[in-house]
């Protein structure tokens, strides 16, 4: 392995153009390759819906939206899962198609076609934007009390409230890094693999699949966890009455 | 070279050290999770919504492991 593929997770991929002062890596292509594959999807699946669905393809798409606002239900109620779904559903299918974008022969070796959730930048953007659904909709739901915690008993302020903020920061962290590293590693291993049975025995191909199909799983309960975790602190930011 | 194989053996055993331990507690988890379901199956849903939430904080730190490594192995 040269030394390049280390340094891929860290800044980001090779540079492939510059937009005004902003560098644009083949995670980013590839992104927006995917935004515009599910952004035309679902165009084409909502264009004329009917409250009384005649076609099929409404019918898959109510159907999915159904599963995950019951799902989300169970974990916030039905009145935030309906608030949240289209936040929380973008997730789940934008991080399980980048996800699997890295399973198609030659991700990460034809230049601007890099799975994205492989690269910290992408995931943390993504972290980033549970961050500040957080913060924002506990302000809008409780205004100061959303704060409240930190300061929960009084007395112990001191230790309560730097713990608070570290834990508050961590979140995004372990929430960008746990997605990141599970489907690097994944890319790292399906090299290697590759690489030793291509140098050293060729009966190591065997294996391919395997990973492949451990790979599929995995990203799918990658995706779901991302998912799960936003939905749970969302719901914990604005829950009613206790904390 | 020499200097690069140590570190090589030294990353190994370390994402080996933390295999074992977050495998380990991933299993207790999921033992006492299925145990769980089997004693009362009509709390399956909740059960294994809380359990991939633990498993996914076990998890987590292999994973801090392993871009650590990552991290180092720039340097190096």
């Amino acid at each position: 392995m040269s030394s390049s593929m280390y340094l891929a997770a860290g800044d980001g991929g090779k540079v492939l153009f510059h937009l005004g002062p902003l560098e644009v890596t083949g995670a980013l292509t590839t992104l927006w390759a995917i935004m515009a594959i599910l952004v035309l999807f679902f165009w084409w699946a909502t264009r004329d819906i009917k409250e009384m669905p005649e076609t099929g393809k409404q019918n898959v798409v109510e159907y999915i939206v159904e599963i995950f606002i019951g799902f989300f239900e169970g974990i916030m109620g039905r009145e935030r899962a309906v608030q949240f779904t289209p936040l929380l559903a973008t997730f789940f299918i934008l991080i399980l198609v980048s996800n699997y974008s890295g399973l198609i022969p030659g991700a990460g070796h034809i230049t601007g076609f890099i799975p994205p959730t492989s690269h910290w930048a992408v995931t943390g953007g993504l972290a980033t934007v549970t961050f500040l659904t957080v913060q924002y909709s506990g302000i809008r739901k409780k205004g100061w009390g959303h704060f409240k915690h930190y300061f929960e008993p009084i007395y112990l302020t001191p230790i309560m409230l730097p713990l608070g903020i570290i834990e508050e920061l961590i979140r995004p962290f372990s929430l960008s890094l746990r997605l990141f590293a599970n489907v690097f590693g994944g890319e790292m291993v399906l090299f290697a693999i590759a690489t030793a049975a291509y140098t050293m025995q060729p009966a190591l191909y065997v294996l391919l699949p395997v990973v492949m199909g451990l790979e599929l799983i995995f990203g799918f309960i990658q995706a779901f966890i991302f998912t799960l975790l936003s939905a749970v602190y969302i719901e914990a930011a604005t829950a009613e009455g206790h904390h | 070279m020499m200097e690069a194989a140590i570190f090589a053996g030294i990353t190994i055993f370390a994402m080996a050290l933390a295999a074992i331990g977050s495998a380990t507690a991933q299993a207790r988890t999921a033992t006492e999770a299925m145990s769980a379901m089997a004693r009362q199956p009509e709390a399956a849903g909740q059960i294994q919504t809380a359990m991939m939430l633990a498993l996914a904080f076990m998890e987590a730190l292999t994973l801090f492991v392993f871009a650590t490594v990552f991290v180092l192995m720039g340097i190096f």
